[in-house]
């Protein structure tokens, strides 16, 4: 019973301390690119690179800002404040001055949108990706 | 090709975009992106006016906006807004095509792109003007009124033509350029601030208005630096009630801009400059006259939680950098135009409180010394403006 009561506690501290999950950059599995710079991952999710080197559209899903792995991903992936992404995205979808990622609900639906879109880049906590989606490594 | 040819190529083609937006199926990319937001402020001032007889308390202070994008294709995109702004006597809040433009992406890459954009064309001066109008998006209740006038706000906001915009990327920096010509919207505003009253004749756009914009940052966006220049003439054709005879303005508005983001900090400052020439206006005071408006601000800003945000920011302009006291023009005038009118220093500090990531509630403090950044539509009597006046601010925003 206590050896029981241990693991339970154990478990719930792990449950507790863990971080939001490691965000993970994941792109649709015709993406060639294996790993990426963490400039090329800045330019990417702050719509300034709209092409993949063989030609297809980037095509950016995001989590709503408020999503603990949202702010995971953009401080830890990318180095920025997610405050700081929010303001290219205003400035281009209020000025028409450029692209603005398409906002997903939920981790199963960046999940599934990722799988089905070509060109597809988006971010799910470690251990996730699957099928048609793909890990790709900051470096 | 005239700007009214192409707004009627681009309207039609961004209303059928709105129209079309429910019918387009979801998860596709050639859906239509719907936004929009709204602010409506409340202001209370010492004295003087400001958006309204303030003095009572004002609401007549109200933007609203609708946008809509898609991609047209791979490498074209297109995007339009409309936007309602009621600022008291200034703007009535009639409902104008903010913007409605086709970006062409002619090539991306790691290193590099390069595009042309075509249309209504938010110009992109300072670090600010581009989305002004947008309360979530601004450093304060309004943009900063030394450099960003509101009283001239439609003469540098937009322009009716074509621009190019480039970038190079790189670990130490990115680096943009954006070149634009166009013609540039004036209005009656415009007109009470360059001729100094509303006249019968035709106040209107003399030629293409220049823009264009250097941009440096620091790849994780900590530090931000632009220089950026709009290049506009009017000219006057006289009414035959009007005193003035016919004429022209000339100016060029430049902003130094810089700001940097050090953990929850915000550092921001920018410097503007604009010579103005007159020519013609025979018989008024405006014959061959001279200025050059000077203006400059510093703000720092606190992310006290992820939802609340605190500034401070001092600022002050100037209508001519030759007469910063203003004491000459009072003299030229006999009194009729006093010496506080040609200058304004502010004090502010405001809080922001994101109450979600839709609702956002602002308030702020200003204290005023002197009035140039008053309009004089909404206090037509220079002399009977109150030099040393306090504003309060509060304001609601919406987005979805």
């Amino acid at each position: 019973m206590i050896r029981y009561f241990r693991s339970l506690s154990l478990l719930l501290i792990a449950v507790l301390v863990a971080p939001a999950g490691a965000a993970q950059i994941v792109v649709h599995h015709d993406v060639a690119r294996q790993a990426l710079t963490l400039n090329v991952a800045r330019l990417i999710f702050t719509m300034r690179l709209l092409h993949w080197p063989d030609g297809t559209r980037v095509r950016v899903f995001v989590l709503p800002d408020a999503d603990p792995l949202h702010q995971e991903f953009a401080k830890r992936s990318l180095d920025l404040y997610p405050r700081q992404l929010r303001r290219v995205w205003d400035r281009h979808l209020f000025s028409g001055a450029g692209a603005i990622p398409v906002e997903v609900s939920s981790v199963e639906e960046m999940l599934r949108r990722v799988a089905e879109t070509p060109g597809a880049v988006g971010y799910l906590p470690d251990g996730l990706a699957r099928g048609e989606v793909r890990v790709v490594n900051v470096q | 090709m005239s700007s009214s040819r192409i707004f009627r190529v681009l309207l039609p083609g961004l209303a059928l975009m709105c129209c079309c937006s429910s019918l387009v199926s979801a998860g596709g990319f050639d859906e239509v992106e719907v936004h929009g937001f709204a602010t409506q402020g409340f202001i209370k001032t010492s004295a003087n006016s400001f958006f309204g007889d303030s003095e009572d308390g004002s609401f007549e202070f109200t933007e609203l906006g609708v946008n809509a994008s898609m991609d047209a294709t791979e490498d074209i995109r297109l995007s339009g807004q409309l936007l309602s702004r009621r600022a008291g006597e200034m703007y009535s809040g009639t409902p104008s095509i903010d913007f409605a433009l086709a970006d062409f992406t002619v090539r991306s890459t790691e290193n590099d792109n390069f595009g042309i954009m075509l249309g209504r064309i938010k110009n992109p001066l300072g670090l600010f003007n581009e989305t002004r109008d947008v309360a979530f998006t601004r450093p304060g209740f309004l943009v900063p009124q030394v450099v960003y006038y509101d009283k001239v706000r439609n003469l540098i906001l937009s322009a009716d033509g074509l621009a190019a915009r480039m970038s190079t990327f790189s670990e130490l920096a990115n680096v943009s350029l954006y070149l634009a010509a166009g013609q540039p919207l004036t209005d009656e505003n415009v007109e009470y601030v360059y001729l100094g009253s509303g006249y019968e004749g035709d106040f209107s756009p003399d030629g293409l208005s220049y823009i264009g914009r250097v941009l440096v940052e620091k790849p994780d966006g900590t530090v931000r630096a632009s220089l950026s220049i709009a290049s506009t003439s009017m000219k006057f054709e006289r009414g035959a009630s009007d005193p003035i005879g016919n004429g022209g303005v000339s100016l060029v508005y430049g902003i130094g801009s810089l700001q940097c983001v050090v953990n929850d900090w915000t550092f921001t400052s920018e410097y503007m400059q604009e010579p103005i020439e007159w020519r013609g206006f025979v018989g008024s005071p405006l014959a061959g006259k001279e200025a050059t408006g000077e203006s400059y601000y510093f703000q720092a800003a606190w992310q006290a939680r992820t939802d609340v945000e605190v500034m401070i920011r001092y600022g002050e302009g100037y209508a001519d950098r030759a007469d910063h006291s203003g004491v000459r023009i009072e003299q030229a005038t006999g009194g009729a135009i006093p010496a506080h009118t040609q200058y304004s220093k502010i004090a502010t500090a405001g809080i922001r409180w994101d109450v979600s990531s839709q609702l956002m509630v602002r308030a702020e403090y200003q204290r005023h010394n002197g009035t140039l950044i008053l309009s004089n539509r909404e206090n037509p009597v220079p002399a009977a403006t109150v030099p040393d006046w306090d504003m309060f601010a509060l304001s609601v925003s919406y987005r979805f």
